[in-house]
């Protein structure tokens, strides 16, 4: 699958937030770009999930090593990756969006390489600037729009 | 010449390494018996207890995070904290790292997330006590709430909860504090709890190594201090945005 290529440093950590935890931001440092983890995050000894439970809850990060060509295609496999780390829900849910990534593209209907709307990304690509409809704001990045927001302790960009 | 003496300090390190290996390992060997020693239990009980108790205090950590990559390469992440906890319902945790610089703070009724570089934040109401917004905060937000582990009352049982064996291994100082040193086996998970010595045995590390994933990463956490007699005030508990934070939304989970 292409989208493998992105996940060039795959990789599985443990996370446990014992008091609290390193929640992975984008900008992470080493050109790591963090993706979300499958839920569940490794519970810390006394998190509610006991040290029986940070083994059930055993995260898995799934961090790309960002390649040379990170770009917008790049930040669309991410999201679709980061999608299929979640649960089988988003499982189902990324498999619409790549449907309708593909429908997209072949539309020719958003810029080049674009993400689906509704994707969810770790990080936003270069050149985005803050723009303010009907009150909310969002960043305009060639064209995609994005809407910043919480999903678990990260903060990520929606794709509208 | 010299590559022989460079040859023999080699093998006399070898020779020493394996020594101080074995003599670790039956050291280790001895210290284990099978099943959760009662003094284990005992000291790790009086130092979850001592905890619940504290009505207010204050902690900062150092938080060591070790991701794996996929070609087995492991990279470490670090991050400190701060709680400030006021029972039954107030906490504030800031955190500051490689990884994310981020603010929690629950005033017994609401519950702020903010990334203050970004300059956002996200408020939702929460239950009214700490315990229950603790629960809700991980099973409806997926938020990891700082300092849980601090915070629940049976933390001793919901760390021991699948634990198999667990031993004394000896003294220990953690930041110049003697302590005693605690190695507990779940499925999967090693955990290791280091607690000061004396009239207050709080928990000044703990470290737990996941087995069971390549390269078994593990996460730390060292209590760099603690305050059992913080001064708090108004503002402690309250989040007020600067201007030019704006609000975003949760995700729904």
């Amino acid at each position: 699958m292409a989208r493998n290529t992105v996940l060039k440093g795959f990789v599985v950590a443990t996370a446990l937030p014992l008091l609290h935890l390193a929640e992975v931001a984008p900008d992470a440092p080493l050109g790591f770009t963090l993706l979300r983890d499958a839920q569940a995050v490794v519970g810390a000894p006394l998190t509610p999930v006991s040290a029986a439970g940070v083994a059930r809850r055993t995260t898995r990060r799934v961090v790309a090593a960002e390649t040379a060509a990170t770009s917008a295609t790049a930040q669309q496999q991410a999201a679709t990756a980061q999608q299929q780390a979640a649960t089988a829900q988003q499982q189902a849910a990324t498999a619409q969006q790549q449907a309708a990534t593909a429908q997209q593209q072949a539309a020719a209907a958003r810029p080049p390489g674009a993400p689906a709307a509704g994707a969810v990304v770790s990080a936003l690509p270069a050149g985005c600037r803050p723009e303010v409809r009907s009150g909310v704001e969002y960043q305009n990045c060639g064209g995609v729009y994005y809407r910043s927001a919480f999903q678990g302790n990260n903060l990520v960009y929606v794709v509208q | 010449m010299q590559s022989t003496d460079r040859r023999r300090l080699t093998a006399t390190l070898i020779r020493c390494c394996v020594i101080a290996a074995v003599a670790g390992f039956s050291l280790a060997a001895q210290a284990q018996p099978a099943g959760i020693s009662p003094d284990a239990q005992r000291l790790l009980k009086a130092s979850t207890d001592f905890l619940a108790k504290q009505q207010r205090f204050t902690a900062d950590t150092r938080i060591t995070l070790e991701i794996v990559l996929k070609s087995g390469q492991k990279i470490e992440f670090n991050h400190t904290a701060r709680q400030s906890v006021q029972r039954p319902n107030k906490l504030r945790a800031e955190r500051t790292g490689d990884l994310v610089n981020q603010v929690f703070v629950y005033d017994g009724k609401t519950l702020t997330l903010h990334n203050p570089q970004d300059k956002v934040y996200a408020q939702v109401a929460a239950p009214d006590t700490l315990e229950g917004m603790l629960d809700f905060a991980r099973t409806k937000l997926d938020i990891v709430a700082p300092a849980s582990d601090l915070l629940y009352k049976d933390a001793y049982d919901i760390l021991m909860d699948g634990v198999t064996d667990g031993f004394v291994v000896g003294k220990a100082v953690i930041e110049g504090v003697r302590c005693d040193h605690l190695a507990f086996r779940a499925p999967h998970v090693d955990l290791q709890v280091w607690v000061q010595e004396g009239a207050q045995p709080l928990p000044r590390r703990f470290l737990i190594t996941t087995r069971d994933l390549d390269n078994a990463p593990r996460f730390g956490v060292t209590v760099t201090q603690w305050n059992l007699k913080p001064t708090f005030n108004a503002q402690t508990f309250a989040f007020t945005p600067s201007p030019g934070t704006r609000q975003v939304e949760f995700l729904p989970r």
